[in-house]
């Protein structure tokens, strides 16, 4: 099940449990964001368990915390158990649950011993069971868990060419779980070979899309890690990984988004390090990404686009921001990959659709318009011809980085010379001009000056505009501001353009 | 967002090669140091300008990133919710008032311009005084700066009606006062109505801080003690006429020069800034 379905339902079961899920998002939030700037953001996947609804009851009826001893009790008859061996397996399970047994179980003599054992043995439903149980402990905040199932990993790693998909699938999860318990668990990892076995895995188990949205969250695991890098990444470039992860881009339909939005992910942590992109330019990652885009900006502009969208869309924006920078251009400023001019359109669509949802992804999308029309007439040229302009005039108001964006875009247009400065003249920038050169942001009244420079460069009837917009009293003041880049720059453009028309001192 | 779906949805040949595009013709691209069109006798200015068009590549680490890698993790996490409390608003740009001395913010351009017609649009060139309309700083500017004026109003009625359409005009400007009260029931201390000799006696010592203009009590039309309403800035030695009281000093490190008037016409800003959610 598409899993963000699932979420919505869990949180939708209680008003008590609703409001219990926003309080506990809102101090996840803080915590991820805080790990970001500290460059420690790592999440471990939680996986969904069909029945896990009736078993959570169970589970909080049962107030008092296990002991060690218990827990020996359960290793025992998991060891001893016999016939009955899966069913105390399920319910060790159910107590590894509850985080605070991890470290206690960890402790508790041959517990990983057993555990190991029954994930190797031939039994098919307790190997399940097992792996379920180390899932759990998978998810453990601490480090000392995750260092002791060191001891499964190569049964792990050997059971990703298991033909039991289920098994698979946990074990692939319980591997992406595992990777950021520190750099000994890294370092056994890639001397078991992970990204053979991974690569092999999603050759393997191409049709299946629930393993291949466990590879993808598991490669995207190993690729955020900036310690080993240097390690990962010639190795995943080697590997044969990245056709399949471009060849999962594009959703399927019943499945869900979940596969295209690991392999997306996992492309955007490829391209942002200072790995060679021509091996990856040499896939057509350019013209996948843009082609995708266009269809799900096609999506977002009717309104059909599914929930969790930007999920996708994000790591693609990143993707393509990323190589239209370190791409070698065509003659005309036109990236190989980039065909369909839609591009343009859909970007636009993505800007306004998400801007008071999600601003930071309105923002990414006029970074990637921003990389395609620099310096390239085509592109310049489509913008003005789909009449783009007056949407991004739209988006002026917005700070945070939007607005300064916008201004950019348009610097880029208004560069390429007269013809391009009329055309924006008549899609209104002079009066959107006039309003953020009042901002309080300098580097928006900066980019402000810029743009309106070029503008008054490139053609005489900009200069009358000025007059009927009241744009000289506006540059008169800005002379007399604190900021030198914006004195200097007001006074050129009012020296140059208005020497020939001297201010007549109006008393209106 | 009609266009837009127009030409992403566009039935039977819907892809739009980027080459069948009509390119405009480029035209002397602009170089950053691009010489001044100077006349006699100006120097070539070397252009401050610096913008060129930049391709931005992002660190995966890079903070404006921020945003979307919590919202992946969220994800990862099952915390991913459409509830409308996580969503990441974008913020308003706000708006500053240039004008010397002024720096007042606003979050709306409709705001900001209420501040500016109200305060700087009818603006004395000579003292800076600032009035509500033409109508008024006509008949200031004809009363305080006119030389003439003092001798002709010996010989006729000068003192005009403050009141627009009203058209009368009388000997003095008590005279006026009289009419004012009586005829348009006016206050006796209307703020407009002050006379240039007792100016003086009535400006309280409180320049300190002329900048600090309340929008809210202009808006209200609250009429205090203290001269709120005029935003006097110091006067140039130019205009002899009028008298400089000794408590006014100029406080600003700059001067503005008094050929510069901001009050110049209207403002037409840009209106399409909607206010998100």
């Amino acid at each position: 099940m598409w899993r963000l379905k699932a979420v919505r339902h869990r949180a939708s079961r209680s008003a008590k449990d609703l409001e219990e899920f926003k309080h506990k998002r809102r101090e996840h939030e803080k915590a991820l964001r805080q790990a970001r700037r500290d460059r420690q953001l790592i999440s471990k996947r939680v996986l969904l368990n069909e029945d896990e609804e009736q078993e959570k009851d169970v589970m909080e009826t049962d107030g008092a915390p296990v002991s060690p001893d218990q827990i020996r009790e359960m290793i025992r008859s998991v060891q001893y158990g016999g016939e009955e061996r899966d069913t105390h397996l399920a319910m060790l399970r159910k107590t590894l649950r509850d985080p605070q047994t991890h470290l206690i179980f960890t402790k508790v003599e041959n517990s990983m011993y057993v555990l190991v054992g029954q994930l190797s043995g031939h039994n098919a439903q307790c190997q399940l069971q097992a792996a379920h149980c180390l899932q759990e402990l998978s998810q453990s905040p601490h480090l000392g868990v995750g260092q002791a199932c060191l001891a499964a990993t190569p049964y792990l790693l050997t059971y990703l060419s298991s033909p039991s998909t289920k098994l698979t699938e946990l074990c692939l999860y319980i591997l992406g779980n595992l990777w950021p318990d520190g750099a000994l668990v890294r370092e056994k990892l890639l001397a078991q070979g992970i990204v053979t076995a991974l690569a092999n895995c999603i050759q393997n188990q191409r049709f299946n899309l629930a393993v291949v949205e466990a590879v993808g969250f598991t490669l995207s695991q190993l690729l955020q890690e900036k310690d080993v890098a240097d390690k990962v990444i010639p190795l995943v470039m080697a590997s044969g990984l990245v056709p399949h992860l471009i060849s999962f881009l594009t959703p399927d339909p019943e499945f869900g988004l979940g596969p295209a939005i690991e392999c997306a992910w996992c492309l955007h942590y490829l391209m942002s390090c200072d790995v060679d992109t021509s091996a990856l330019l040499n896939h057509g990652v350019i013209s996948h990404c843009s082609n995708l885009l266009i269809t799900l900006g096609g999506a977002t502009a009717k309104g059909s686009a599914e929930e969790g969208l930007e999920l996708l869309i994000w790591p693609l924006l990143r993707c393509l921001g990323n190589l239209l920078a370190t791409e070698v251009y065509e003659g005309a400023g036109c990236p190989v990959g980039v065909e369909d001019a839609r591009l343009l359109v859909a970007l636009c669509v993505f800007s306004q659709a998400y801007l008071s949802s999600h601003s930071a992804l309105t923002r990414e999308s006029l970074w990637v318009l921003n990389n395609l029309t620099a310096d390239s007439p085509v592109f310049c040229s489509a913008m003005l011809f789909f009449n783009l302009v007056p949407h991004l005039l739209q988006l002026l108001p917005f700070s945070k980085g939007i607005n300064s964006m916008v201004l950019r875009i348009l610097g880029n247009i208004a560069c390429k010379g007269a013809e391009y400065c009329v055309q924006l003249t008549y899609a209104g920038l002079l009066p959107a001009l006039s309003a953020t050169l009042r901002m309080a942001d300098p580097d928006v009244v900066t980019l402000s000056l810029e743009v309106l420079h070029l503008l008054s460069t490139c053609s005489p009837q900009v200069a009358e505009e000025f007059g009927r917009l009241n744009i000289v009293p506006l540059l008169e003041a800005i002379k007399y501001y604190n900021e030198k880049e914006q004195c200097v720059r007001a006074s050129y453009i009012l020296d140059c353009y208005f020497h020939k028309h001297p201010m007549v001192d109006h008393q209106s | 967002m009609s266009d837009l779906i127009k030409l992403l949805d566009g039935g039977d040949e819907p892809r739009i090669g980027i080459y069948t595009i009509p390119v405009f013709k480029t035209s002397n691209e602009i170089k950053p140091h691009h010489l001044a069109r100077g006349g006699d006798g100006i120097e070539e200015n070397i252009s401050p300008f610096t913008f060129t068009p930049q391709r931005i590549r992002l660190d995966k680490d890079d903070e404006s990133f921020e945003d979307g890698d919590v919202h992946r993790h969220l994800y990862l996490q099952d915390l991913a919710a459409t509830l409308a409390e996580d969503f990441q608003a974008p913020k308003v740009s706000e708006f500053k008032c240039h004008i010397a001395g002024c720096r007042q913010l606003f979050d709306t351009l409709e705001g900001y311009e209420h501040h500016y017609n109200s305060l700087h649009r009818h603006v004395c060139s000579s003292c800076k005084r600032s009035f509500p309309s033409n109508h008024l700083l006509d008949i200031h500017i004809l009363e305080w700066h006119d030389a003439l004026f003092q001798v002709m109003a010996e010989k006729q009625c000068m003192y005009q009606c403050l009141v627009e359409g009203c058209g009368l005009k009388f000997r003095t400007s008590k005279e006026r006062k009289d009419h004012l009260i009586k005829t348009h029931s006016y206050p006796s201390d209307f703020r407009f109505d002050k006379s240039k000799n007792k100016r003086i006696k009535e400006k309280t010592p409180q320049q300190k801080d002329v900048c600090m203009v309340d929008p809210s009590s202009v808006l209200s039309g609250e009429l205090e003690n203290s001269n709120s309403m005029d935003i006097s800035l110091p006067q140039m030695s130019e205009n002899k006429e009028l008298v400089l009281p000794k408590q006014q000093k100029p406080h600003y490190s700059y001067k503005v020069p008094s050929s510069v008037c901001f009050g110049q016409g209207s403002v037409r800003g840009f209106r399409g800034g909607r206010r998100k959610k």
